[in-house]
């Protein structure tokens, strides 16, 4: 039985952060980089999600999820001058693995797993972006649509967004329950 | 692009030589027969493609003692079922309703993702939320592409037997009438109008159980069809002559009436031909919707492209979405929900003997089988593995003209030894002939019995009998060296042989003695999959099995007379897709 190797590079830079005080942080939740990572009041973030801000600040807002293995965050440096940080509104649920270097995500927003924004991408309000879809740098997507399959797209009619953020709001209120929460860790 | 080995097998069923007789050609088809037993098998041939598989796709006759393939075997239904809700479906009832489930199973028209159905109230709130039900009006949901039934206008009263409310709604919320209560109206016209008059439009006055239809109705398809298909048989009844018991001509051959009719056509002779004609009526065509006439309007095609128009491509739905759908339609929101197409569950014969092969429980929830009669749990597998671990990069190429080794492992699945021979023909079929050297051609495999078993029977010694073995193989490996005529390794129920390959140079444009006949004829550029090196083998595998005892076994093992055991063989030819040449 070999005991944990230490690594011999130097722990990452904390960052700035402004979070809320009803968030839930679990401990093992990777917060990372130089500029100021905000997250708004009741969401979640779950361990092993990745919070990189090295490249650009984070905000996130109200309600949301930041599931496992996400990556929130520039993954690397932007071409041209310095970007504006990501935005991520209230009610978005960012899922398992997905990658998120978006400039903005819309209000309602569902990223589902393994799924990439690139770098400077806008998602309009109630999105649904699939599992393992694409969305190119700089895109820009309207709101209501939903991105599914081999690049197939349609606007979604259904009018049942309240009723959406609502389960949001119950699944949040239930991974309370679940997620033992460190905030101090990150402050 | 990697390659992986592969080893098929080719059924006999494609071998059959049945006797087609051609007159004056008896002398040829007497050589033909005798040349295919010599005619080394050809996995080039255009044929060759219709009796390889791969061993886990074969079935096993045990009274034939032949490998099945799945051309040869015959089919029979064992269940109906729906793949989503796993229902089983009588087959009288798939003959009556269908072949798709009747439930609630649908795909979404636009993603084919299975649809859920939800109650389109807020959920409710607070204590005993989750044993609360709901019943405001049910939509259909799909959960991938977000698409809902509420984009077409259909909302559903009850959350099940989906498929009868959405027979009776239109897209867009208007009900259906569905062919089955036109069916009833038109008999209880007929049964009304039968003495009173009717008015020319067709439009009779309000008796109850008759609806009031519009004759110049735009009528679905299925409507369309049905009442054309009922006015057809109301006028082939009225104009085809009564025969002689009554009976109209429609009721086809079968029927008694036939015989009679039919006798009647000979000996009847110009009595019944005038007969006839003076009973038949002038058919006529359809007049009305309700008669089936449908009259395209050149206003409907405006209404289409105006909407295309305004509505733009995305409005339109896809090749892919409009094939699943029963009608024909253009537009996005003409789309409906597909019912789920039911699954069957089969068993498999045996052409020749009748015996089934493989036959699965008729419970829908279990996957196992009754009888299972596979191939793997008869005849050898054979693995192909390269002799020299290949190094990264070069992994599948065999390079033109250097002699490469590759390692044939034989396993054996029967409960007593085997003795397998192999051949194959010195140079491969086809265009770019490599020549190939099996090193050892004979050899016997051991039987596949459990290790305890031979561990109990090798008594003290098995700890050092084991090592022995390890050690002399570890021996021969170390040589790194294949002899031929020793088998490479042996292990409890498998052997390996060495197999030695030298690939053909891939150029077209050799020097002369380089090139295979069918080079010199055929000189076009290289084909897709030319590049492979395939080696057709024959195995004969020979093995003594015990008498099948139709009677009881087991208990009566000692007072059985002798030990009967039957010497078997089973001939086959295999195809070793090896590995790709590069080309050089």
């Amino acid at each position: 039985m070999s005991s944990k190797r230490q690594s011999m590079m130097p722990p990452p830079p904390k960052p700035p952060t402004s979070l809320s005080s009803t968030i839930t942080i679990a401990e093992h939740a990777s917060l990372i980089g130089t500029h100021l990572i905000a997250i708004g009041s009741n969401t979640v973030v779950h361990p092993r999600s990745k919070l990189n801000s090295t490249y650009a600040s984070i905000t996130i807002g109200n309600n949301c999820i930041i599931s496992e293995r996400s990556q929130i965050g520039l993954q690397g440096e932007p071409e041209g001058e310095e970007r504006d940080g990501i935005l991520i509104e209230n009610g978005v649920v960012v899922e398992v693995g997905a990658v998120v270097e978006a400039r903005h995500i819309g209000e309602g927003c569902v990223v589902e797993v393994n799924a990439r924004i690139g770098k400077g991408a806008v998602l309009g309000k109630h999105c649904k972006i699939g599992p393992l879809c694409e969305i190119a740098d700089g895109e820009v997507v309207p709101n209501f649509t939903v991105v599914f399959g081999n690049g197939m797209r349609r606007v979604d009619r259904s009018g049942i967004e309240d009723l959406k953020l609502k389960m949001v709001r119950r699944q949040v209120e239930i991974l309370r329950k679940l997620i033992p929460s460190k905030p101090d860790k990150f402050q | 692009m990697s390659f992986t080995p592969y080893t098929y097998f080719q059924c006999p069923c494609t071998e059959s030589n049945l006797p087609t007789r051609r007159l004056g050609e008896n002398a040829s088809t007497e050589e033909e027969e005798s040349d295919q037993d010599d005619r080394t098998f050809d996995p080039r041939a255009p044929r060759a493609n219709y009796s390889l598989y791969p061993l886990e796709y074969l079935l096993y006759c045990e009274d034939c003692h032949q490998i099945r393939c799945p051309r040869c075997v015959l089919d029979e239904i064992v269940t109906w079922y729906c793949p989503n809700c796993l229902f089983e479906v009588p087959s009288s009832t798939v003959k009556s309703e269908g072949n798709r489930c009747t439930r609630s199973c649908f795909q979404c028209p636009i993603c084919i993702a299975p649809l859920s159905v939800s109650s389109t109230e807020a959920p409710p709130e607070g204590l005993g939320a989750e044993h609360a039900t709901q019943n405001g009006p049910y939509v259909l949901n799909c959960a991938y592409c977000a698409w809902s039934s509420k984009e077409i206008g259909i909302q559903f009263d009850k959350p099940n037997g989906i498929f009868a409310q959405l027979s009776k709604i239109q897209n867009g919320g208007k009900p259906i009438v569905t062919p089955r209560e036109r069916r009833k109206d038109r008999e209880e016209r007929t049964r009304d109008t039968s003495g009173s008059t009717m008015n020319e439009d067709g439009v009779v006055e309000d008796l109850p159980g008759i609806m009031n239809l519009d004759p110049h109705e735009l009528l679905d398809a299925e409507s369309q069809f049905s009442n054309l298909k009922a006015f057809y048989q109301s006028q082939l009844a009225d104009s085809s002559p009564a025969s002689a018991l009554g009976f109209t001509g429609e009721y086809g051959y079968g029927s008694p009436g036939a015989l009679s009719r039919i006798m009647g056509l000979y000996t009847g002779g110009s009595f019944a031909e005038k007969k006839a004609k003076s009973k038949k009526g002038a058919m006529r065509e359809a007049q009305d919707a309700l008669e089936g006439l449908q009259i395209t309007s050149p206003a409907s095609e405006e209404k289409a492209v105006n909407r295309l128009l305004s509505e733009g491509w995305e409005s339109t739905a896809s090749a892919v979405q409009k094939k699943e759908q029963s009608y024909n339609t253009h537009f996005v929101s003409d789309l409906r929900p597909i019912a789920h197409l039911l699954r069957t569950k089969r068993s498999k014969r045996c052409r020749t003997c009748r015996h089934i092969l493989s036959k699965p429980e008729s419970k829908v929830q279990t996957t196992r089988f009754r009888i299972r009669l596979v191939a793997l749990n008869y005849i050898p597998s054979i693995s192909i593995k390269p002799l020299q671990p290949a190094t990264l990069g070069r992994e599948t190429f065999l390079t033109p003209m250097k002699p490469t080794q590759f390692l044939l492992t034989f396993k054996n699945p029967l409960f007593d030894n085997v003795k397998v021979n192999i051949a194959t023909p010195a140079s491969t079929p086809g265009r770019f002939s490599s020549k190939v050297t099996i090193l050892c051609p004979q050899f016997e495999v051991g039987a596949n019995t459990d290790a305890w078993e031979e561990a109990l029977r090798e008594g003290g010694g098995k700890g050092t009998e084991r090592e022995k073995k390890r050690t002399k193989a570890e021996a021969s490996e170390g040589q790194n060296q294949a002899e031929a005529g020793k088998i490479w390794e042996r292990g409890r129920n498998w052997v390996s042989v060495v197999v030695e390959v030298l690939p053909a140079s891939l150029k077209i444009e050799g020097p002369e003695f380089m090139r295979s006949e069918e080079l010199k004829k055929d000189d076009g550029p290289l084909r897709e999959d030319e590049d492979v090196v395939e080696i057709p083998v024959f195995v004969r595998v020979e093995w003594e099995a015990d008498v099948a005892h139709d009677d009881t076994a087991g208990l009566t093992a000692t007072s059985r007379d002798k030990e009967a055991k039957e010497k078997r063989e089973l001939a086959y030819w295999c195809v070793l897709g090896v590995g790709k040449i590069i080309q050089d």
